[in-house]
């Protein structure tokens, strides 16, 4: 480091370890506690959680605005290069730091009530600490192989979190799914890595960022690592993964959509965003702006409370994707963080909503599906707190000013309307695109809230339902708070407060009052028109199936590889084995005809030797017949005839 | 005891051997014990070995002893030595070897039947297979791999399953062939390279070090480098090497000679499956670098794309292959095949990252297959009946042996943090580099293998979803009161295995070190000697 930093590098250094390893620590404490003793975990991980989140908050507090922090040490090295295992913290990364270890504690603490008596808790707070650790790492890591390897880590917890209830086929179904959209998308990233190390030889964020060469391989290289990010933030056109990803555990999603798994995404293109030439940006932001669409409009149709929030994550996701193609990469970390706030806030309000009715359900034996909103109505007087919470961090979606999403949608409108230039383009459109997504938004929250919460009770009318716990409800009352305008700016309409400078790096001031009134009136005018369509609902089949991507994939992508798989499994038994049989085979009849020409030629010359010789045996043998008289006659035969032989 | 350590190492197995000849054939646990002790002993010299390597030294604890000299007369003098050494491409294999083969050991618990004979021929199987890695002499070398046969061979005919004669005789005719192809440069060699520290007199000799430089060929022999002889489509060399690559690469296996593999694993016990995959199937990839390369280069380089390209269908056909298996062993047998591919990708790179990729990933693929067949193992001991049809939920029966199988498919599938993920990575890395440092690889090479990735991912979810996860069930005439959780025993086998694993994953520079000098100077010399060859002939 060159300059002299302005706090004390060794404490800083442990609290920046602390934060990444304490969530390690809590998997490692969770798999090794008795499972007698299984009950303890629901305290030992959020307090540990709670250590980090002091860690990741000390780490920002001295790095922001600061000199980057880097450290690097070997971790292997081939014929001279190195691979090198390091950290990287520089604003965008220590504001992730604190953000994903806040909201992972406040999962964790929201867990312990939500999974009361569960079989399983070791497992899965386990995985919650392991699932944070790999996402602090992707966010601290200084070189893009160590990004990867915490990448594939972050799908491998997601896995294992998604498919928590294993006893659940659905869930397993869509853990596997969830993993091998994940894995395309890897590949990409891997074929990124590849590239990368073929031309710059390096993997290291700041070396890779200083070669300031404009090179073809970099569109490649670019757009490789941006599959990646389609994969993991589940863009256009692999992201129907994660509405089935909602079979989880509610806090798993609530981590999922909010901080550490969807939002890798997001963060790495930020964090990279130097590798991008303007035909990816462009690449970049088309994929962004077509996924803020679809996400936006399947949440409309949607009936399951949790597929809403998930469209809606996807939906939000495209937004910043879309933001940093339009070169705002800043504008999409803003609203990374705010998203995470206020989506996290939602999800573990949906959470205490399911919790409650399940709980009801189990004193009633009145079964429904507590999850879809046709059966709900009519929950703010049972369930006054999780209604406050929900309209809130619904607010804070829909992007109504005085809440956090309004400033950070703002900055993202902003940086659009300067990148479209003043001449029309094709760039309009995706401008238009985005006005189109931020009022579909409305309009899809405001129905959510409106059937679950106004209106008349329907299967809910005969249960006794109660507010969750406590340990619930703090965690929720927290991120409600956090989704205020008052964590961006201190001006509720101006998104360039505390953070948004800190993360720009080389763009201008963006800051436009016609947009942030025209945002405003919008919204408002959304919010009017939600009230009017109240209680209308979408039937599209279309729609509800997010436009049918995963019966597509089935026909294009799953049916034709099970085929192959059967025709190679096929190759293998009929044709090669064939050919192995039929030579097999032919040298058996080979040696049939030797065999039969040995016995017919060879051993009938050899049986007719054997007759002969037979018979000059039996001959002779004629001369010993076991008599002394013919012995001795034979012997003055032989005698004689001696002695006529002698004497002739 | 320096000199004779690698000695020590290699004959301690055949010396039990002998020594349990005389026990009598009751004696089961004298012959279980007498086997243990050679593999702790073997562990033992492998540690006072490992103490004393120095990774840039190269060639190492070499022996050198007379063994077989010949006068031919006008021919000149045949010559063949004990010839043993160790350098960084052996002692990974070495290391992996004492390992596997004490697991091995540990799982050969269970065999009942005719115990005297099973563990005499372990034993000689033993020496065999860490004897292929330590030769450097072409006839010992090629004495020791054909002495892996017949072990083999009795091992699965006569302790195998029930289609065990079919496999057995699939296996021995396959890996015969193989033989013979490589006999048949082995005596081309011979009789065109002279041994150069023997002045004024003609000695033709094994020597491997002296057929891996091309100015020991003798001029005008069948295989000089120089001159050529043309003999259909290709030169002599070409054809040399064509024989040799394909003698070995049905020992890796490589996609088109594979069958005999899913056959041999779904028949063969455990402990033997657990040999096969781990070892013996390293015997191709470790003769590839050793003999065909080195002694080649030439012929490397042309084809090298070609093996590349045989390498990447490797791994795409075993993956489909996988996944449409329904038998949990024949699966994990596609996905070896699968996994072999990649050594062929990565020394087909011709780079340094491609060439410690294939070594890392043979040790790896050896850690993480045994865990593997010795969990299909598992399964079978306890309901004879392997067919993931017949299995669901499993996770709530035996939730031990479900997290064990989780680890073992997620480190196969090249997870971060596992040895396997290093040997793919560099793999890749090393393949996708080749054309850009005159490598014989072009880039789509690579990017089309990474498909491999997608399949080792649907093939392994899909058989946890089928047998691991969903409601308890089971089919078939299988009771739930055969499942039962792992025992001790099995625990002792595994947890070194998946530990080791994660170790070679998170930290592999001890064991990259290792390999790294062998690799480097391996991709300089193929493409350094091959180009010149083929510019200057």
């Amino acid at each position: 480091m060159a300059a002299t930093p302005s706090y004390d590098t060794a404490v800083f250094m442990a609290c920046a370890f602390s934060a990444l390893f304490l969530p390690l620590f809590s998997f490692a404490v969770s798999l090794l506690i008795s499972e007698k003793y299984s009950w303890l975990v629901t305290f030992t991980s959020p307090f540990l959680l709670l250590l980090s989140t002091l860690a990741a908050g000390v780490v920002l507090y001295s790095t922001w605005n600061q000199q980057p922090f880097t450290m690097t040490w070997n971790w292997f090295t081939v014929a001279g290069s190195t691979f090198a295992v390091g950290v990287f913290l520089n604003n965008i990364s220590a504001l992730m730091l604190l953000v994903v270890t806040l909201i992972s504690f406040l999962v964790n603490s929201y867990s312990a009530g939500y999974m009361a008596g569960d079989p399983d808790l070791k497992r899965y707070f386990g995985m919650l600490g392991f699932f944070t650790f790999s996402m602090l790492g992707i966010v601290i890591a200084d070189n893009l192989l160590l990004v990867f390897v915490f990448w594939e880590l972050v799908g491998f917890s997601s896995f294992m979190l998604i498919g928590h209830w294993k006893e659940k086929s659905k869930a397993a179904d869509a853990a596997k799914r969830a993993f091998i959209f994940n894995r395309v998308g890897d590949v990409g990233f891997l074929i990124g890595l590849m590239i990368l190390w073929a031309h710059a030889e390096s993997f290291n964020l700041i070396t890779l960022s200083t070669s300031s060469e404009a090179l073809s391989w970099k569109t490649a290289a670019s757009l490789c690592i941006f599959c990646g990010v389609i994969g993991k933030s589940a863009q256009f056109p692999l992201f129907s993964w994660l509405p089935d990803a909602m079979e989880g555990p509610t806090p798993v999603s609530a981590l999922i959509h909010a901080a550490t798994m969807v939002a890798a995404g997001v963060f790495l293109l930020a964090r990279v965003y130097f590798l991008f030439t303007p035909f990816a940006l462009d690449f970049v932001a088309l994929t962004g702006c077509i996924t803020a669409l679809l996400g936006a409009f399947a949440a409309l149709a949607q009936n399951d409370i949790k597929k809403i929030l998930a469209y809606s994550t996807i939906s939000q996701l495209g937004f910043m994707v879309l933001a940093a193609g339009a070169g705002a990469p800043e504008a999409a970390m803003l609203h990374l963080v705010t998203h995470a706030f206020f989506k996290a806030c939602l999800f573990l309000a949906a959470g205490a909503v399911i919790h409650a009715l399940h709980q009801a359900q189990n004193q009633s034996h009145f079964p429904f599906d507590a999850q879809d909103i046709r059966h709900l109505g009519g929950l703010r007087k049972k369930l006054p707190f999780t209604f406050f919470v929900f309209i809130v961090s619904g607010s804070a979606l829909s992007g109504l000013p005085f809440f956090s999403g309004f400033l950070s949608k703002d900055a993202i409108l902003a940086s659009l309307m300067v990148w479209k230039g003043t001449g029309f383009s094709w760039r309009w459109l995706i401008f238009g695109s985005a006005f189109v997504v931020s009022f579909t938004t409305v309009l899809y929250t405001f129905r959510l809230i409106w059937s679950v919460f106004q209106g008349e009770e329907k299967s809910t009318a005969h249960l006794s339902i109660t507010e969750p716990p406590l340990s619930m409800r703090v965690p929720m009352t927290v991120l409600a708070i956090a989704s205020l305008w008052i964590i961006v700016s201190p001006n509720p309409f101006d998104f360039s407060g505390w953070i948004y400078g800190g993360l720009r790096s080389n763009s201008e001031y963006l800051h436009i009052s016609a947009i942030s009134i025209a945002s405003a009136s919008w919204v408002l005018l959304a919010l009017a028109f939600a009230y009017l369509i109240k209680g209308r609902t979408i039937r599209s089949s279309m729609l509800l199936n997010a436009f049918y991507v995963n019966s597509i994939y089935k026909i294009v992508v799953e049916r034709p590889l099970f085929q192959l798989a059967e025709i190679t499994a096929r190759t293998d038994k009929k044709l090669i084995d064939g050919i192995l049989h039929t030579a097999a085979y032919a040298q058996l009849i080979i040696a049939n005809v030797a065999g039969w020409f040995d016995r017919a030629m060879i051993d009938g010359v050899v049986d007719d030797a054997a007759i002969l010789a037979k018979g000059v045996g039996s001959f002779t043998r004629s001369f010993q017949g076991g008599k002394i008289q013919l012995y001795i006659f034979w012997a003055i035969f032989a005698v004689i005839i001696f002695i006529i032989w002698t004497l002739l | 005891m320096q000199e004779i350590l690698l000695s020590l190492l290699l004959f301690t197995p055949l010396l039990a051997a002998l020594v349990s000849l005389f026990f009598p054939a009751t004696a089961i646990q004298l012959f279980r014990y007498t086997t243990l002790v050679a593999n702790i002993a073997q562990a033992f010299f492998l540690i006072l070995l490992l103490g004393s390597y120095q990774n840039s030294a190269g060639l190492q604890f070499v022996e050198h002893q007379p063994w077989i000299t010949m006068d031919l007369g006008s021919w000149g003098t045949l010559k063949a030595e004990y010839f043993i050494g160790i350098d960084g491409l052996s002692m990974p294999l070495v290391v992996l070897s004492v390992f596997i083969m004490l697991i091995a050991t540990i799982s050969s618990w269970t065999i009942l039947k005719n115990v005297k004979g099973y563990f005499i021929l372990l034993l000689i199987l033993n020496t065999a297979i860490i004897g292929s890695f330590v030769a450097l002499d072409f006839l010992l070398f090629y004495l020791f791999f054909e002495f892996m046969l017949l072990p083999m061979f009795f091992l699965i005919a006569l302790w195998g399953g029930p289609r065990k004669e079919y496999a057995s005789i699939k296996f021995f005719l396959y890996t015969l062939l193989g033989s013979i192809l490589i006999l048949i440069v082995m005596i081309g060699l011979n009789l065109s390279v002279h041994d150069p520290s023997i002045s004024g007199q003609l000695v033709h000799s094994f020597n491997i070090i002296h057929m891996s430089s091309p100015i020991n060929f003798i001029s005008f022999s069948i295989l000089d480098p120089h001159n050529a002889w043309q003999i259909g489509l290709y030169n002599a060399r070409q054809w040399a090497f064509l024989l040799l690559f394909f003698g070995f690469a049905i020992k890796l296996p490589m996609v088109p000679f594979h069958t005999w593999l899913p056959d041999a694993h779904v028949e063969a016990p455990t402990p033997i499956s657990v040999i096969l995959a781990a070892l013996l199937l390293k015997v191709g990839g470790y003769g590839l670098a050793r003999i065909a390369f080195p002694i080649f280069p030439d012929a490397t380089i042309y084809f090298g794309g070609f093996i590349g390209v045989m390498g990447v269908i490797s791994i795409i056909y075993g993956g489909l292959n996988a996944l449409s298996s329904k038998d949990l062993k024949r699966l994990i047998a596609y996905s070896s095949i699968s996994h072999m591919g990649f050594v062929l990708l990565g020394f087909a790179s011709l780079t340094a990252e491609g060439v410690v990729g294939s070594i890392y990933q043979m040790f790896s693929h050896g850690i993480i297959s045994a865990m593997l067949f010795l969990l299909a193992g598992v399964l079978y001991d306890r309901t004879n009946n392997r067919m993931i049809a017949n299995y669901s939920g499993l996770y709530s029966k035996m939730p031990w042996y479900a997290v064990m199988i989780i680890v073992a498919f997620f480190a196969s599938m090249g997870l971060p943090g596992f040895s396997g993920f290093i040997a793919e990575i560099m793999v890749f890395l090393g393949a996708f580099k080749s054309n850009s440092v005159q490598g014989p690889l072009h880039e789509s090479i690579a990017i089309t293998a990474t498909l491999g990735l997608v399949l080792a991912a649907a093939y392994y979810l899909w058989t946890l979803q089928r047998m691991f996860f969903g409601p308890f069930n089971l089919k078939g005439d299988i009771t739930s009161d055969q499942m039962f959780d792992l025992n001790k025993r099995e625990f002792i086998m595994l947890i070194p295995l998946a530990a080791a694993a994660l170790f070679f994953g998170i930290y592999p520079q001890p064991m990259i070190a290792i390999i790294d000098p062998f690799a480097k100077h391996f991709a300089e010399f193929v493409i350094g000697a091959g180009k010149s060859l083929t510019l200057n002939p």
